[in-house]
C-alpha cells in the first residue's frame, strides 16, 4: 500500500475510534442542556435547540443533590488521607529499613491480593458488622471501608514513589545529627510531596466513583453519596431524562479534572506502578 | 515468596545469622526499628480485612436466629441452580469482553505506535484515552442508558428506527448482553491501548530497525520482536482486567438490573439479590465465602505469574 493510502487509512480509523468513544459523552452533555420540552419531542435531535442549565438546578436545588455531594466529598477526603496516611506508615519500613524481603513480599502481595476480592462478597459480611456497630447509614462507616478498599492502591503507588528517592539522602541529614523523624518529616516528605499528592487525588476519585458499599450501607439523604443519588435518579423518575443526564455529567466533572491534573501518575496507579511515565 | 532474604542491613554478622533467625527476630537494630512501626500498623489492617471473612464463615454456618446449621447454608447456596446461570453469565461477558478489549487496545496502540509520530497528537491521544476510564460507572450507566434506551435512545434514531420496529437493546435476550459488554468495551479498551502504548515504547529502537533492514514483515516485528516485551503487560491487562469482571455491577445495575430475566445477572449482581433483595444472609454469607475463597485460590495461582515484588 503506498504511504499516503496508509496515512489516510490510519487518520480514517483513528476518527472514527474518537468518534465512537466521544459521542455518548457529547450527547450526555446535550441531553442535560435540554429543556423538557424537548424531550417530549417525537424524535430527539442531536443537539440542544434551547440549552438551559434547568436540569442542573433541579438536580441541585430542588433535589437537594448538593447534600449528597457534600456528603461524597466529606467521605472522599476522610477516606483518602486515612488510607494514605496508613499506607505511608506500612512503606516507610519496606522501603527505609532493612526488613526482610520475605515480609516485605508478604505485605505487598496481600495488598494486592485485596485487589481480586469482589466487593459485594466483603459487603455482605460488613453489612452486618457496620448495623453492629450502630453505624449503619452513616458516612464513618464509608469512610472506613474505602479507606481499606485503597490501602492497596496507595501502598503501591507510595512505595514506588518512595523508592525512587535515593535514602542517601535522608542518611546524610541523620549523619549531621538530625532523628529519624525530623528525617521522615523534613527530608523524606517534601522530596515525596507530588507522588503522595498524585496517589491521594487518585485514591479520592476512587471513592467518589464508588457505588456498591454507598448503595448498601446507606439509607438517607443524610448519609448517601452523589453516585447513589444518580442511581436514585436512573429509576425511580425514568422520564426526566436530562436531570438524569444532569447528575450524569456532575458525577464526571469531579474526577475528570482531578485526573487531568494528575495525568501523569494515573496509569500509575491504575496499574499498581508497573507503568511508568517518564 | 520462598526465596531467602538478601541481607541488606550491613554487619559482619548478617551472613551467619540470616539462615537461623525468622522473620520476626531482627538482626539488626534498624531491622527492629522497621518491624516495631510495620507490624502494629499492618497486623490492625489485615486484621480489618480479615474479619469480614470470617464472620462470613461464621453467619454461613449459622440460621437467622443464631442457631448452628451446619453447611445447610452452602448446600442452598450450591445447590441453587441460579448460581450457575450468575457464573455462565459472567463467563460469558467475560469472554467477550476480554479478548475484544486486547485486541482492539493493541491494535490501536500497534497503529498509533507505527503510524502516528507527532509527540502532540500521541500527547492528545494519551489524555483522551484515559478520560473513558476515570468516569464513575455509575456515570457510565447513565451515559449508555441515554444511548440505548427505547424510545429516547440515540442510537434508535441513529440507526432511523421507528417507535414500531425498535430493537430493544437493553430488554431482549441476547442482544442485552451484548449492549452491556459494549459498555465495558467502550471504557477499557483504551486502558488496554495505554498499557500496550507503553509497553511498545520499551521495544529497543536497533532490534526493530535491524529486523526492517533484514526486510521482516509488519508482522513478523509484531510477532517476533514486539510480542516479547508485551507479554508481562498482557497478563498484567488480563489479572486487571479479570479482577474488573469478577465486581462489575454498577453499570449493568443500572442498565439492565441483571435483566431480562437473569441474562445479564452476574454474579456479583446474583449475590446483591440473595442478600439484599431475599434478605437471605445466611446464603449469601455461604456464596460470599465461596466467592472468597474461590478468588484467594485464584489469586494464589497466578499471582506469581505477576509481576508482584520486582526489587
Amino acid at each position: 500500500m503506498p504511504r499516503a493510502a496508509k496515512r489516510v487509512l490510519t487518520t480514517l480509523i483513528l476518527l472514527l475510534a474518537t468518534a465512537i468513544f466521544a459521542f455518548p459523552l457529547y450527547y450526555l452533555i446535550v441531553t442535560s442542556l435540554k429543556d423538557k420540552a424537548e424531550l417530549f419531542a417525537p424524535v430527539q435531535t442531536l443537539w440542544p435547540e434551547a440549552p438551559t442549565i434547568d436540569a442542573y438546578i433541579r438536580v441541585l436545588v430542588d433535589r437537594n443533590y448538593s447534600e449528597l455531594l457534600v456528603n461524597s466529598i466529606i467521605a472522599g477526603v476522610c477516606a483518602t488521607l486515612l488510607a494514605i496516611v496508613v499506607a505511608l506508615a506500612i512503606c516507610y519500613p519496606i522501603t527505609r529499613l532493612p526488613v526482610r524481603r520475605r515480609l516485605r513480599a508478604f505485605v505487598l502481595n496481600w495488598a494486592l491480593s485485596l485487589r481480586f476480592l469482589p466487593p459485594i462478597a466483603i459487603v455482605i459480611p460488613y453489612f452486618t458488622i457496620v448495623r453492629w456497630m450502630g453505624i449503619y447509614n452513616n458516612l464513618l462507616a464509608l469512610i472506613l471501608v474505602y479507606a481499606i478498599f485503597n490501602l492497596p492502591l496507595s501502598i503501591w503507588m507510595i512505595k514506588g514513589f518512595l523508592e525512587e528517592i535515593p535514602i542517601e539522602i535522608e542518611e546524610a541529614a541523620m549523619s549531621d545529627g538530625a532523628t529519624r523523624f525530623y528525617a521522615f518529616r523534613h527530608v523524606l516528605l517534601p522530596l515525596a510531596q507530588t507522588g503522595i499528592l498524585a496517589a491521594a487525588i487518585i485514591v479520592f476519585a476512587f471513592d467518589w466513583a464508588e457505588f456498591l458499599f454507598a448503595f448498601i450501607l446507606t439509607a438517607t439523604p443524610q448519609s448517601m453519596t452523589f453516585p447513589v443519588g444518580v442511581q436514585g435518579l436512573v429509576t425511580q423518575f425514568e422520564i426526566i431524562w436530562n436531570d438524569m443526564a444532569a447528575g450524569g455529567v456532575i458525577a464526571i466533572l469531579l474526577p475528570l479534572g482531578l485526573m487531568l491534573l494528575a495525568r501523569r501518575h494515573v496509569m500509575t496507579g491504575l496499574t499498581f506502578g508497573v507503568i511508568r511515565e517518564k | 515468596m520462598t526465596a531467602p532474604a538478601v541481607p541488606t542491613a550491613p554487619g559482619p554478622l548478617v551472613l551467619d545469622a540470616r539462615a537461623r533467625t525468622p522473620w520476626w527476630v531482627a538482626r539488626s537494630r534498624q531491622e527492629r526499628l522497621g518491624l516495631r512501626l510495620l507490624l502494629p500498623v499492618f497486623a490492625t489492617v489485615v486484621v480489618i480485612g480479615t474479619v469480614p471473612f470470617l464472620l462470613a464463615i461464621v453467619r454461613a454456618v449459622t440460621s437467622d436466629s443464631g442457631q448452628f446449621v451446619g453447611l445447610d447454608n452452602f448446600s442452598r447456596a450450591l445447590g441453587n441452580s441460579q448460581l450457575y446461570d450468575a457464573v455462565k453469565a459472567t463467563a460469558i461477558y467475560a469472554a467477550i469482553v476480554l479478548p475484544t478489549e486486547i485486541l482492539l487496545g493493541l491494535g490501536l496502540a500497534l497503529l498509533v505506535h507505527r503510524t502516528v509520530k507527532s509527540a502532540a497528537i500521541r500527547a492528545a491521544i494519551y489524555i483522551a484515552a484515559m478520560i473513558p476510564i476515570v468516569i464513575p460507572q455509575i456515570a457510565v450507566g447513565v451515559v449508555f442508558r441515554l444511548v440505548y434506551a427505547p424510545d429516547y435512545g440515540i442510537l434508535h434514531v441513529l440507526l432511523g428506527d421507528t417507535s414500531h420496529s425498535q430493537i430493544l437493546w437493553l430488554s431482549s435476550p441476547p442482544l442485552a448482553m451484548f449492549s452491556v459488554a459494549s459498555v465495558d468495551i467502550w471504557q477499557w479498551t483504551p486502558f488496554v491501548y495505554l498499557i500496550m502504548f507503553a509497553g511498545l515504547q520499551t521495544v529497543p529502537m536497533e532490534s526493530v530497525e535491524a529486523a526492517q533492514v533484514d526486510g521482516a514483515s509488519a508482522w513478523t516485528q509484531f510477532r517476533y520482536i514486539e510480542l516479547n516485551y508485551l507479554r508481562p503487560l498482557l497478563l498484567l491487562v488480563l489479572f486487571f482486567r479479570m479482577a474488573d469482571v469478577m465486581r462489575v455491577f454498577d453499570h449493568v445495575y443500572v442498565l439492565t438490573g441483571g435483566g431480562p430475566g437473569t441474562t445479564t445477572e452476574f454474579l456479583s449482581l446474583y449475590l446483591y439479590r440473595i442478600a439484599f433483595r431475599f434478605s437471605d444472609l445466611g446464603q449469601a454469607s455461604a456464596l460470599a465465602v465461596v466467592v472468597m475463597a474461590a478468588m484467594t485460590a485464584f489469586y494464589t495461582l497466578i499471582s506469581r505469574f505477576l509481576p508482584a515484588e520486582r526489587s
